[in-house]
């Protein structure tokens, strides 16, 4: 304690990188600057009908509407992000933001530790700074696998450079994996919200909507002036398929000794589906993905969960079956219970159509959890403990105890789904989890979720949906008497549905 | 020890970095097999244990096989062994990773590599007979270096790579230590075939 700030080191690596930023390259020496390009942004904005400028990236870009590929430039961008995180930890007052040469090679020396943050800060704080890192590629014109290994670089080095704290492995998991999920998904709805051949105010306020789903695309699409120039959206950001609905309504959450408790608690709910995940051939990943999104319910977000395929091969009479390969990602925390994970799944889904509107769709699927994150308890202990007032350590260290573990595991998944024009009416889940604690408790924990929706349409574009969920937790503790503990509850949802397609 | 080797690998690569691979054709095979060598060193740290743990040095064999997805990207496993005496027996420590190695520049030799995966360590504990105690661990690997084209379908590359293994219990003479990660520090040098 007592240390004197020291953010002299950031402050230069902040100056060398603007200074490396602006420095022209030489394939772009008449490329206008960036004020020049935001004042002549706002200016088409209002003159529609202008003769577009000249564009100095058309050489770097694969299609008119695509961005300039520059692999320096997202490698650049990737570490302006870490200098932003860092200044905005060192505006927080949090000790862990003063980096120096010293800090860095203790972390080298010291290698990878499991860290002790909050559940939440690990499971949505990381992967969605991973998600900017992801983006860094993608909005620089990377692939998706490149922008994967951009999103791995910004991690690795966040965690051996961006902070005094010891490298976390957890984090790099979480931060890499979660953010290639959640970056390829803001990516690609950022694009849903754009349409780059119109004008206006109406194309302004949709830039800037993309902006703030996915900031490090905006901000380049606006220094390069592609806010407002006209040309075609990039065709692999247009799906295939596109359905999805908004719901607003309440739950009942049990425990294990009443089915349900008297009040309910709100909610909202966000569900999309892009393009066909239960068709075609693919190699793109991320064509076709699923997305819920929970706000309330029990926490500020109560449920994430995305699932993205990278491959899909259909095969079969009339291609009914489909094998595929996808990446998921997961969140779950509420008063009762929280989970998280990285996994990846192959699966094989079967299609029939029922009548000419109506489908049926059966998957079944297994696969790695890479790392899942779930809370416990220790024997002997029935409630977390109340948060004690920070310590000496300073602002930003966490020193425990953390009351979840992680580990490594596997899933298996089936669902079954009736579609009306592809977009499910009504589904039944079941997914098992198995996870080897590795850091936290000794003990093997077996997940299983259950769950049954019906969704009914009222009028137009409104409609009422009911759920019902079962919840189970069976942990098997590595003690000498081979303790077993198993936690349970279930889950009523009733809401109200408003179609978004 | 860790210190000179990190800086002499880093020194390589910051001098050698102007040299560009020799031509990357675009008609090669799409196959990617690497083997070499690598000096490691090693520690295995217990998080909630008072103690400070050794950093040890050993040899180490590091081996991938895989395909090329595109011109910038190949995907395969890796096995990369390390076998390290210690005062109580033999440590074999073998990673079998599936890995994800990114080519950013197809011109230059520079590489980045990321997998996970499991690592299983073989405890030989001389003080309690011959057999061995085996742990599994949840392995993840980092690295990067730099390519050498020297014929079309032949090359070589110098790395430096950070292998994690978390044990969760390590199983020894004494008892299981809870809440052990062992950390690979290694730099080496492989011959690539493509």
């Amino acid at each position: 304690m007592g240390k004197p700030l020291r953010p002299r080191p950031l402050a230069a690596a902040l100056v060398s990188a603007l200074l490396i930023h602006a420095a022209p390259v030489a394939a772009q020496d008449t490329e206008p600057s960036f004020l020049a390009r935001a004042i002549e942004s706002a200016s088409l904005f209002e003159q529609p009908a202008q003769t577009p400028a000249p564009d100095p990236y058309a050489a770097a870009r694969p299609c008119a509407g695509c961005p300039p590929r520059s692999v320096g430039r997202s490698f650049l961008q990737v570490t302006v992000v870490n200098v932003f995180y860092g200044i905005a930890n060192l505006v927080r007052g949090q000790v862990t933001a003063r980096v120096t040469p010293k800090t860095w090679w203790e972390n080298m020396e010291n290698g990878w530790v499991w860290d002790l943050d909050d559940f939440v800060v690990n499971q949505i704080g990381h992967p969605y700074q991973g998600s900017n890192y992801y983006n860094g590629g993608r909005a620089n014109g990377l692939s998706f696998y490149e922008s994967a290994a951009m999103a791995a670089f910004g991690s690795a080095t966040w965690e051996f450079y961006g902070e005094t704290n010891k490298p976390s492995l957890n984090d790099f998991i979480n931060t890499t994996l979660g953010g290639i999920a959640i970056g390829e998904v803001l990516h690609r709805v950022s694009w849903l919200m754009r349409d780059p051949t119109k004008s206006g105010s109406g194309r302004l306020w949709s830039e800037i909507g993309a902006t703030v789903l996915d900031p490090v695309t905006g901000y380049n699409r606006f220094r390069r002036g592609d806010a407002s120039r006209i040309a075609e959206k990039p065709a692999d950001m247009v799906p295939s398929a596109l359905s999805g609905f908004a719901s607003a309504g309440a739950l009942w959450r049990g425990t294990e000794h009443e089915p349900f408790q008297g009040s309910g608690q709100a909610f909202l709910e966000a569900d999309l589906f892009y393009g066909d995940l239960l068709h075609g051939r693919s190699r793109s990943p991320y064509d076709a993905f699923a997305m819920t999104m929970r706000f309330g319910g029990g926490g500020p977000v109560s449920e994430a969960r995305l699932l993205g395929r990278l491959l899909g091969e259909p095969f079969g009479k009339n291609g009914k079956f489909q094998f595929s390969v996808a990446q998921a990602y997961d969140f779950q925390k509420n008063d009762a219970y929280a989970f998280g994970a990285q996994s990846f799944d192959g699966g094989v889904a079967f299609t029939h159509p029922l009548s000419s509107r109506i489908s049926l769709a059966l998957l079944g699927s297994g696969g790695l959890t890479v790392l899942g994150a779930i809370d416990s308890l220790p024997l002997g202990v029935e409630e977390v403990p109340e948060e004690e007032p920070e310590s000496d350590a300073g602002q930003g260290v966490s020193e425990g105890p953390r009351f979840y573990d992680y580990g490594p595991g596997s899933k298996y998944t089936v669902r079954a789904l009736l579609l009306r024009d592809n977009a499910p009416f009504a589904v039944a889940f079941y997914e098992g989890r198995q996870l080897f604690s590795l850091d936290g408790l000794r003990a093997n924990h077996f997940l299983q979720h259950a769950r049954l929706d019906l969704r009914v349409p009222i009028y137009r574009k409104i409609g009422f949906g009911v759920a019902g969920e079962f919840f189970s937790r069976h942990t098997y503790y590595q003690d000498a008497a081979k303790t077993e503990r198993e936690f349970r509850y279930p889950q009523f949802r009733t809401y109200l549905t408003w179609d978004i397609s | 020890m860790m210190r000179w080797s990190l800086t002499g690998v880093w020194c390589a690569l910051v001098v050698l970095a102007p040299s560009v691979c020799a031509a990357q054709e675009t008609n090669e095979s799409r196959m990617w097999i690497v083997a070499g060598g690598t000096s490691a060193t090693v520690r295995g740290d217990c998080q909630t244990c008072e103690e400070d743990f050794p950093y040890r040095h050993g040899p180490g064999i590091v081996a991938n096989a895989g395909y090329r997805v595109n011109p910038r990207m190949d995907v395969g496993a890796e096995i990369f062994w390390v076998p390290l005496e210690t005062a109580s027996g033999t440590l074999n420590t073998t990673h079998m990773d599936a890995v994800a190695q990114f080519r950013p520049w197809r011109t230059h030799g520079f590489f980045i590599k990321g997998g996970a995966g499991m690592a299983f360590i073989r405890n030989w504990v001389d003080a309690i007979g011959p057999g061995a105690i085996n742990s599994k661990a949840l392995s993840v690997v980092v690295g990067g270096g730099w390519a050498f084209r020297v014929e079309k379908r032949v090359g070589f590359q110098l790395f430096a790579s950070q292998h994690a293994g978390a044990l969760g219990d390590l199983q020894t003479a004494a008892g299981d230590v809870p809440d052990v990660l062992g950390n690979y520090w290694s730099v080496g040098a492989a011959l690539v075939f493509r």
